[in-house]
């Protein structure tokens, strides 16, 4: 038998960029709508963690697209802006972010983790982050303890 | 006196081969060794079928579909149904079709349609068609992309049998029905 696995290339390479940049996101699809119509596309960084990804609501972009009657699928491209919020300003702080793409009120969604390089905050430490493993261990720590030392405080 | 043996031939070709360099199969019967089901293989259509009450039906309910249908509203949509028949005859069996949203709780039917049909003894399994045509409504949604047949009932009774296929259709409604969306490029400006 042979093993025939061919990995796939990221779509899109990391890039770097500094706060206050603007990126412009093109994205290509296929459409038929039945009436001339209008939808948004959205664009914006998202992060990672425990619960998920979560996007960074400040830095989302939004542009209008005409979309013209076409009764078979027809190739269309369109592009958005955002803009990377410095943190001072309730924006978006140093560390590596996933792009979201959307149109709103329809199925299509592209998204891709870990491709855009967030710098230029000064004085950001990310403190969470590098916080996160050691307040994990103080959680597991409190909930193992109790069970450890079970019936021993217990003074009648 | 002498004895005399009642030879049936179930025809039975042997157990499908699993795994690499699968076989051409021939037309007849096969076990799935992973369920020791017994199938049938028609070359002619490439598909495995079961056989249920005498109708002879592709493995599974919800398929890929084999092609795509774009349709805008007031279009109209025919569905033809197929199957292989043997038995005696049968009067008002009812083929069913329907337009809906095949999903994790099954199918949202948002159109459906029926034919009584009478069918006639075969003895050997014999292909029957049945076909029923749609007018795409206004309210269309552009999720309405999944059909799905039945044949089921009359005199003497049939067996219910399924059969459908997922993202069949491509709905020009009043929201546009969006494929293939992907991030071409992303840069600074």
């Amino acid at each position: 038998m042979v093993l025939d696995i061919v990995l796939a290339p990221l779509a899109l390479e990391p890039q770097n960029f500094n706060v206050g940049d603007k990126v412009r996101v093109t994205v290509s699809f296929k459409y038929v709508v039945g009436i001339n119509t209008t939808v948004k596309l959205f664009a914006g960084p998202y992060y990672t963690n425990i619960f998920g990804k979560h996007l960074v609501s400040s830095c989302v972009g939004e542009a209008e697209l005409a979309l013209p009657v076409a009764s078979t699928p027809t190739p269309q491209t369109a592009s958005v802006d955002f803009i990377l919020i410095p943190q001072a300003n309730g924006g978006i702080d140093n560390g590596t972010y996933g792009l979201r793409v959307w149109i709103e009120d329809t199925n299509a969604v592209a998204e891709q983790d870990n491709v855009i390089i967030v710098s230029g905050n000064a004085g950001s430490t990310d403190i969470f982050s590098s916080m996160m493993p050691m307040m994990m261990m103080l959680m597991m720590l409190g909930m193992v303890m109790p069970m450890v030392t079970g019936g021993e405080g217990e003074v009648e | 006196m002498e004895t005399k043996t009642l030879a049936l031939d179930l025809g039975i070709s042997g157990v499908l081969q699993e795994g690499e360099g699968q076989p051409e199969y021939t037309a007849g019967w096969y076990i799935d060794p992973q369920t020791g089901q017994r199938i049938f293989y028609d070359p002619n259509t490439q598909k495995f079928y079961t056989m249920e009450g005498g109708i002879y039906i592709p493995l599974g309910y919800m398929n890929p579909s084999p092609k795509q249908v774009t349709l805008a509203i007031g279009d109209k949509l025919r569905i033809t149904m197929s199957f292989k028949y043997s038995g005696p005859a049968i009067s008002s069996a009812v083929c069913y079709y329907s337009i809906g949203v095949y999903g994790t709780f099954g199918f949202d039917e948002k159109m459906v349609g029926q034919n009584s049909k009478s069918i006639p003894q075969y003895v050997t399994p014999t292909l029957v068609t049945d076909s029923y045509t749609f007018t795409i409504p206004s309210s269309v949604g552009t999720n309405w992309d999944d059909i799905y047949c039945k044949v089921y009932g009359g005199s003497p009774g049939v067996p219910q049998n399924l059969f459908g296929y997922e993202n069949a259709l491509l709905i020009a409604g009043t929201q546009p029905a969006i494929t293939e969306f992907q991030i071409s490029d992303f840069a600074k400006v």
